[in-house]
């Protein structure tokens, strides 16, 4: 089975003046599962399109393996590319049944009658398809048209497979299901996925590589640790988990001023007298009503809104300057709204972020 | 599993996609079809009979009183068919629309009856029902009142009775804009005003009646179009009153000694004109969107009239006693009596215009093989092409894919006349000369059908998801196999419904038609026209039944199919 590298190079597509996809580089191991995770309109349907071919790219370059796919002066078209997409409408030809969906391809390669038989017998096995071979996809159920979707790109054994939010039309459940099958199904193959969602705990459970997309732009790439832990921008630290930014004055190397108080934090070294905006997350913020035993990172607030959410309570404070913080206590918890609590922030929380 | 993984699937060889050529070269085909006659019509009108630039046709034009007049005539006939069709049209579309009078459906299914019959079909039953000494109407006149027989109620033959005939069958364009418009002007939007504290008429005066303005004036503009380019329904009932239109005139000039050049300087004006219109329609309508901002919306709700609910659903029929049931009944009466202008009753009922058309009239069976033979190959080729053309713009396949989309459309602002014209000029002369066979008329009938069709067929196209055909590219199709595969399937019904209104509207096309055929190439509508000079209203009642019976036929058809309906039906031309 081959499977082959994709990487991207300062890959830029533009709209008239605008760049929706803005230089772009991205180099995806040959069968890692990639997350491009972002909200709605960062470019992250335009990124697959480039990739499948079905978009010429204004400037940079995609290569496939060694073989140069895209550049703005040549673009192999997408059924010279091996790869198979799952589309986010499923994109199912309403007038063939699951059977004749899936050999589609098979066909067009002009394989054999009794491979494609044995192939087929597979698939539909693996997917657990084979009682509704003889069916049209208006007659299917929204989860068993999405594996229908997934046989018909799998069976063709591309060396990629794009996904674009292949599982937003789905309800909870049957989400959670289909997000470990289209892992098992790419740990079964190996071939390089390239998954697109603006949904994090999709990204999350299943992805090798997430990369956060804005504006055009990847923020920050790295394993899906990597990105929650270590976030590197406020976009990130924002969009992935529910993070606080805030920002202060740099005192010295490792210490900015937040609300009239000195807070530690960690991170990169802060330099002298710039300014730095840093993340702590909603949850590790604790909240009391007398003063801590602690005397670093100690600050005073008052509650402004409190929210009874069934397993937690979700807290807005408000701090000496005005600003307001989010944060997620246990439901055990409660202060009254208007209390004058201390908030204790954990150095080890507090990550200085580079932007 | 194992199989899976053992055997690898072969990557097909690379094919070429030849798209890119065959779409440059539908372009090419258009431009020939389009911009070949319009240049020659142009070249005609500013030279003169030795090839010299000239602009004394145009001076002719605007000065000679047997130019001018018609210009007037015309401009006079449009302008009150316009205005006629509004007033009527706009009540009967708010009533059938927003009210709760009873069988609207009814109503409109009339409306389009009045639509789909070819209008100088309209013209000759309104002879037999109005011709001051013989028709129908004129005879019970004569009857009940026992007035003499040189005198009548009605003449047909006048610019009265023309812009009455006129707006008959023009109406129904305007009476769809402004029902569709209603159709779609949410209910919401009303009972906002009335949650507001407006009144029903209040809120119909500053709510209703403005959403629904741009549509009418739009069909202001469109009836005006329709009445200035139409042929049928002047040449039979203008030349007996001893006057000219713009279209007639045009037509004269064609016949013996032929005067080309004057012809192709009548026909610019009419180009103009119709472009010009066609912008400004373009214009109010484009800007209607304000009406469908945002949300989901139920349906309209519907205006109790309480007591005059059947008042106007008689309104609404007598109106349409005009175009529909006397004019049909005229048509039967004169199929089946021996004379067309005496009345049917049961001892004189005969079939000898039927036999009269199927087996004497020598001119039938050749008039009907040319229509069956165009009618076929224009729908079989112009469907093809405007497959393709849908397909292009759709999905914006090549890089000037808008300008395709133009080309296809443009011919819905050449009249017909002005089509024929062009066609003439160009194809009299080498290298093509194809004037006295079918082949003209295929070209003229092939323009004239593109727009409609390719309209259709493009709004089929944004019913399929594009993601559709991308599935297949993505496993290995080309572009070609993907349109075979996959959207020509899904397509078929819409295909075959193009067909079948192409196929119609070739059937009933009169104006292109008259300035191309030779002996030997005339098809039903000349035919029909034929007969009306010779006074054979008996024989042409047989076949415009006929024709109508086909066109229902098509109609109901074509109305059966999801997201066609009526939409399909506006855009049939004459
Ligand atoms: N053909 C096009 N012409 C012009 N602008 C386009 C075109 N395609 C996409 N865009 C613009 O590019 C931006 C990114 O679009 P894209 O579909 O890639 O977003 P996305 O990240 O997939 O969003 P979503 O999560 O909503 O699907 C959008 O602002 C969109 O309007
Ligand atoms: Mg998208």
């Amino acid at each position: 089975m081959r499977v082959a590298s994709v990487e991207l190079q300062n890959l830029t597509k533009r709209y008239g003046s605008i760049a929706v996809v803005d230089d772009v580089s991205l180099r995806i191991e040959h069968g890692l599962l990639v997350c491009l995770l972002g909200p709605s309109g960062c470019g992250k349907t335009t990124t697959l399109r480039l990739i499948a071919g079905f978009v010429e790219p204004t400037a940079g370059e995609i290569r496939v393996g060694e073989r140069l796919v895209s550049s703005p002066s040549h673009t192999v078209p997408p059924e010279q590319r091996n790869m198979s997409m799952i589309f986010q409408s499923y994109a199912l030809w309403p007038h063939m049944t699951v059977t004749e969906n899936i050999v589609y391809g098979l066909k067009l390669r002009k394989v054999d009658r009794d491979t494609m038989k044995k192939k087929l017998d597979a698939i539909l096995s693996t997917t657990r398809l084979a009682p509704l071979a003889d069916r049209y996809p208006g007659e299917l159920s929204g989860g068993q048209q999405q594996r229908v979707a997934l046989a018909r790109a799998l069976i063709v054994e591309p060396e990629t497979l794009l996904l674009d939010e292949p599982l937003s039309n789905l309800d909870a459940n049957l989400r959670e299901e289909m997000r470990f099958e289209v892992r098992r199904l790419h740990d079964t193959y190996r071939y390089t996925t390239v998954y697109v969602t603006h949904d994090q705990s999709e990204a999350m459970t299943t992805a090798d590589v997430i990369a956060v997309m804005n504006a055009g732009k990847i923020e920050q790439a790295g394993s899906p640790e990597e990105i929650y832990n270590r976030p590197r921008s406020e976009f990130v630290a924002r969009f992935i988990g529910s993070s606080n930014v805030v920002k202060g004055k740099n005192l010295d190397d490792s210490r900015i001023s937040f609300a009239g108080k000195p807070l530690r934090v960690i991170g990169a070294k802060l330099s002298a007298g710039g300014e730095t905006a840093v993340s702590i997350r909603q949850h590790d913020i604790r909240i009391s009503t007398v003063a801590p035993p602690q005397t670093e990172n100690v600050v005073p607030a008052t509650v402004v809104r409190q929210v009874f959410l069934g397993g937690s309570r979700d807290y807005m404070v408000e701090v000496a300057d005005g600003e307001q913080l989010r944060v997620v206590t246990s439901a055990e918890e409660s202060i009254a709204q208007g209390s004058a609590v201390y908030l204790h922030l954990p150095p080890e929380h507090c990550r200085a972020l580079s932007r | 599993m194992s199989a899976l993984i053992s055997t690898a699937v072969e990557r097909r060889p690379a094919a070429i996609d030849i798209s890119r050529p065959v779409l440059y070269g539908f372009a090419a085909v258009l431009i020939v079809l389009i911009v070949l006659p319009m240049s020659w019509l142009l070249v005609y009108s500013v030279t003169d009979r030795t090839g010299a630039l000239t602009l004394d046709n145009f001076f002719r034009l605007f000065s000679e009183s047997a130019f001018l007049d018609p210009l007037i005539a015309t401009f006079i006939i449009a302008t009150s068919s316009s205005f006629f069709c509004c007033a009527v049209a706009a009540p009967m579309g708010w009533l059938v629309a927003r009210t709760d009078m009873p069988v609207g459906g009814v109503i409109r299914v009339l409306v389009t009856a009045s639509f789909v019959t070819p209008p100088f079909l309209g013209a000759i039953a309104w002879e037999l029902l109005a011709a001051p000494n013989s028709g129908l109407l004129n005879k019970i006149f004569r009857a009940v009142t026992g007035a003499p027989q040189e005198e009548s109620l009605f003449n047909i033959y006048s610019l009265g009775g023309i812009i009455f005939v006129v707006s008959c069958y023009t109406f129904p364009y305007v009476f769809v804009l402004v029902a569709n418009a209603l159709d779609r002007t949410p209910g919401e939007l009303e009972d906002a005003s009335s949650i507001l504290g407006g009144k029903r008429w209040y809120t119909a005066r500053r709510i209703t009646i403005p959403l629904v303005l741009p549509a009418l004036l739009a069909g202001a503009l469109v009836a005006f179009l329709q009445a200035m380019t139409l042929f049928g329904s002047p040449a039979i009932l203008a030349l007996p009153a001893g006057f000219h239109t713009m279209t007639t005139k045009i037509w004269s000039l064609f016949q013996y000694p032929p005067k080309p050049e004057l012809a192709a300087a009548a026909a610019l004006p009419l180009l103009l004109l119709t472009i010009f219109l066609l912008r400004a329609e373009h214009m109010i309508l484009g800007r209607r969107g304000y009406s469908v901002v945002g949300g989901k919306y139920g349906a309209p709700r519907l205006i109790a009239l309480g007591r005059w609910r059947w008042p106007a659903l008689a309104l609404c029929l007598v109106v349409l006693l005009n175009p529909v049931f006397l004019p049909y009944a005229a048509l039967f009466n004169a199929a089946f009596a021996p004379v067309a202008s005496h009345f049917l009753t049961f001892s004189n009922f005969t079939l000898h215009n039927i036999e009269f058309v199927l087996f004497e009239l020598s001119a039938t069976k050749l008039a009907l093989r040319n229509t069956v033979i165009l009618g076929t190959t224009t729908a079989t080729i112009g469907t093809v092409l405007a497959l393709v053309i849908a397909y292009v713009t759709a999905r914006k396949a090549v890089p000037g894919y808008r300008m395709l989309g133009f080309l296809a459309t443009a011919p819905i602002a050449i009249p017909g006349i002005v089509l024929g014209v062009g066609l003439f000029l160009s194809y009299t002369r080498p290298p093509f000369i194809l004037y006295g066979t079918l082949w003209i008329l295929l070209i003229a009938f092939l323009t004239i059908s593109l727009p409609s069709a390719y309209q259709q067929l493009q709004a089929a196209f944004r019913n399929i998801h594009p993601e559709l055909e991308d599935a297949s590219r993505i496993l290995g199709a080309t572009r070609l196999q993907a349109l075979r595969q996959i959207t020509a399937p899904l397509l078929r019904t819409s295909v075959i419904a193009t067909w079948c209104f192409v196929f119609v509207g070739v059937m009933r096309e009169l104006s292109a038609a008259i300035i191309l055929f030779t002996s030997e190439t005339k098809v039903i509508s000349v035919l029909i026209f034929d007969l009306n000079e010779s006074g054979d209203l008996g024989a042409i009642s047989v076949i415009g039944i006929a024709m109508l019976v086909i066109t229902f036929a098509v109609v109901i058809l074509v109305n059966r199919i999801p997201g066609f309906g009526v939409v399909g039906a506006g855009r049939l031309r004459t």
